[in-house]
């Protein structure tokens, strides 16, 4: 076959074959299976992130045009008594929350990892507070502390340990108090459930091995399973500090930022900014503080707790 | 495979096609099939209120113009977001229940009803001043006032009365004191200090107002929190909490005082009518020694707080005489007394004509709520509606002030810490 016997039917075949061949090859088809997730990030994520960060750079009232006043948000921000209470307020909440929830979470992992009676039923039963949907829960614990009909309260009082009982949501130290202890009690399960695949992962070989070199039970913890399961510890805390600091539903059911801010934090107080308020540029200016701390705190645990490398 | 492929991915395109332009059509043909409205409204506390537009006066409406109104409800407390994205989007219902300031707040985004206004207040005696002071932006009328949610003092005869009490207390003063007494009877009060919507906003205001003491004059600029009057309401209000009530007031939200009062653990708060709704139907013995007042007076009078529900009509709408000629004709006395009629009095008419009407007759206890609308206003008066306004509410600025001194702060912290809030607040843009 000659050069020229063979060029024609190149030419001829060419146009029949390009879309489907284009379509066939690694690189293109993996973009498109890719792009309708990405488009849908995008759009729900991506969008109103940098949607976002243009509003706070607006001083942007509902119903009206925004106006370009760069930073302006932001110094206002800086010179809000309440902003800085709603920050500590927001530091407090994660960090005692997400401690209370990692010790608790992994308690109960290993105590779920033990074999024993009916493991599988309580192993489901533990996700319940995971699965009840939080404004329900909320409104459940808002009775458990309500000053009226506490059961707390009721049953101090019955025993005679106190003569009102602690006002719960009232005070604004035990305000905080309490709602530290009702997202423990709703992140808790995450915690557990995701430990506790993580530690089944882990061999016992390993804990074998560790035991005739003559390791404890403190010391197979220590050095077998914390370090295997540093990785899963990682993920699961990581996302525990996202959804802890940037808490809306089970704060704006309780308290709604009160007694006097004391429970305010970065989501509650962007949200009465600016829907209560009408100034949606302030809003969107105080929800974006949170990004910069979230990434830092992000960024220090992935180093910190990264695997290490032998 | 590959060809099936093809096919499907033209398929697709061909379906794509087809539904938009079905989706054209479809939407050109509801233009021309007789036209429908839709009205917005939260879920109201006295659920006949909501069935009878839905059932009576749709469709009634329905019958004498051919016009179908959808009532459209949503939950407490969602409308405010709810309304600020159809204003938004340009979209959604064509008319909806607002309150508050947000005649102001949404003002390029209603219909000036002015015209109307003017008529539905010759054919009904009159409008009372107070619902124009939430609704007239810029010399127009943004909405159409329906009704004030009053908020009142809300009482046990009984108790009251073993401490020696026949009437409610007529000033501040006297309230402390009886206070005192039904405290140490075992009977405390109970006012919401925390975050809600109405029940702190409702008596903390006028307390204010009625020392003297207001957040900004009426140029809308000039702060005044820092005075010997603020002073004054707030060293009552700590002596009030201390002395008087619950502790656990501070962290209340609206639903607290009414759990508290139907539980019989408070004699006394303020509140809307529903706690006496509520004893009415859950509770009727007690509902026989509960009795509703205005607010106590002060040294510069007696104020209360103004919460109107009105309705508006969207610029987006598409027709705006429809939508008009539908609010002028729920507003005449047929359709809107008769939806007066269905709540007693839960929304206190701002007409005149309706003064004397038999719903008051209904519930005698409930006309100190008609009384009150003459010293009603909305928080941030004496200035006009801004957007300060509202970020003052949303920051319960006023309300923490009251709280955080109740909470053990000195009168002049807490004072600075609100003139410094609103002259944040109010800073010149």
């Amino acid at each position: 076959m000659t050069v020229e016997t063979l060029a024609p039917a190149l030419v001829r075949r060419r146009p029949a074959f390009s879309l489907q061949r284009w379509l066939e090859r690694d690189s293109v088809f993996s973009w498109l299976m890719v792009a309708p997730p990405v488009a849908f990030l995008f759009a729900l994520v991506g969008y109103p992130f940098f949607y976002g960060i243009w509003l706070s750079l607006l001083n942007r009232p509902v119903g009206k045009p925004g106006v370009f006043v760069g930073f302006d948000n932001f110094i206002a921000d800086w010179h809000d008594a309440v902003f800085w209470q709603v920050v500590i307020n927001t530091f407090v909440y994660t960090i005692a929350a997400t401690l209370l929830k990692m010790v608790g979470g992994l308690g109960l992992a290993l105590v779920m990892n033990q074999d024993f009676r009916f493991k599988n039923l309580t192993r489901a039963l533990l996700l319940l507070p995971f699965i009840v949907p939080t404004v329900l829960s909320t409104i459940a614990w808002q009775w458990i502390l309500d000053p009226a009909f506490s059961v707390i309260n009721w049953s101090l009082r019955e025993m005679g340990l106190a003569k009102a009982g602690p006002n719960w949501l009232g005070d604004p130290y035990l305000a905080m108090f309490s709602l530290i202890v009702v997202n423990t009690w709703r992140g808790l399960p995450f915690y557990a459930i995701t430990l506790l695949a993580g530690l089944q992962t882990i061999s016992p070989e390993l804990y074998e091995a560790a035991t005739i070199d003559g390791a404890g039970a403190w010391g197979r913890f220590r050095y077998v399973t914390l370090p295997l399961l540093k990785p899963v510890i990682f993920i699961v805390t990581m996302f525990s500090v996202i959804f802890t600091f940037a808490d809306f539903q089970l704060i704006y059911v309780m308290t709604r930022g009160g007694p006097a801010n004391a429970t305010h934090v970065f989501a509650t107080y962007a949200f009465d900014i600016a829907f209560g308020g009408g100034q949606f540029g302030q809003g969107a200016s105080i929800a974006l503080t949170m990004v910069p701390p979230l990434a830092l705190i992000i960024l220090a645990m992935a180093i910190y707790m990264r695997p290490a490398k032998t | 495979m590959v060809g099936s492929f093809r096919q499907s991915r033209r398929d697709v395109l061909k379906l794509g096609a087809a539904s938009v332009a079905g989706g054209m059509l479809g939407s050109s043909a509801g233009r021309a099939a007789p036209k429908s409205l839709t009205m917005m409204h939260e879920s109201s506390f006295v659920p006949p209120y909501d069935a009878y537009f839905k059932n009576q006066l749709a469709s009634a409406y329905e019958k004498a113009t051919g016009i179908k109104v959808n009532y459209e409800v949503v939950s407490v407390g969602s409308l405010i977001t709810r309304v600020s994205a159809a204003a938004e989007n340009g979209s959604g219902p064509d008319m909806t229940a607002i309150g508050f300031n947000w005649a102001f707040l949404f003002d390029e985004k209603f219909v000036d009803v002015s015209d109307i206004a003017a008529e539905i207040g010759k054919e009904s005696g009159g409008w009372y001043e107070s619902a124009q002071e939430a609704v007239v932006v810029n010399g127009k009328w943004k909405a159409i006032p329906f009704g004030n949610i009053g908020q009142l003092m809300n009482w046990r005869t009984d108790w009251f009365k073993e401490a020696g009490y026949q009437k409610f207390p007529d000033t501040w003063d006297e309230l402390l004191e009886a206070g005192i007494k039904l405290k140490k009877a075992g009977h405390p009060f109970g006012f919401e200090l925390g975050h809600g919507f109405g029940d702190n906003h409702g008596w903390l205001y006028p307390l204010l107002w009625s020392y003297g003491a207001r957040e900004v004059e009426p140029d809308g600029k000039t702060i005044v929190i820092d005075s010997d009057e603020t002073a004054r309401a707030v060293d009552y209000c700590r002596r009030l909490y201390k002395e008087t009530m619950l502790e656990d007031c501070l962290g209340w939200t609206d639903v607290n005082n009414n759990k508290a009062f139907l539980s019989e653990q408070i004699s006394c708060t303020n509140n809307a009518e529903s706690i006496l709704w509520a004893a009415k139907k859950d509770f009727p013995e007690m509902a026989k020694v509960i009795d509703q007042s205005e607010n106590p007076k002060g040294p510069k009078g007696r104020f209360h707080m103004l919460n109107p529900l009105c309705h508006s009509i969207f610029a987006h709408t598409e027709d705006k005489k429809a939508a008009k000629d539908f609010l002028r004709w729920l507003m005449s006395p047929k359709q809107a007394g008769a939806w007066y009629d269905i709540a007693v009095s839960y929304y206190q008419p701002f007409l005149h004509a309706y003064d004397d009407a038999p719903f008051w007759k209904v519930e005698p206890r409930n006309i100190p709520y008609r009384d009150a609308l003459a010293t009603a206003h909305l928080p941030g008066w004496p200035a006009p509606l801004s957007r300060a306004q509202s970020e003052t509410i949303a920051k319960f600025v006023v309300i923490d002030m009251f709280a955080k001194a109740c909470a053990g702060k000195s009168t002049k912290e807490v004072i600075a810490d609100a003139q410094a809030q609103l002259k944040q607040i109010y800073r010149p843009v």
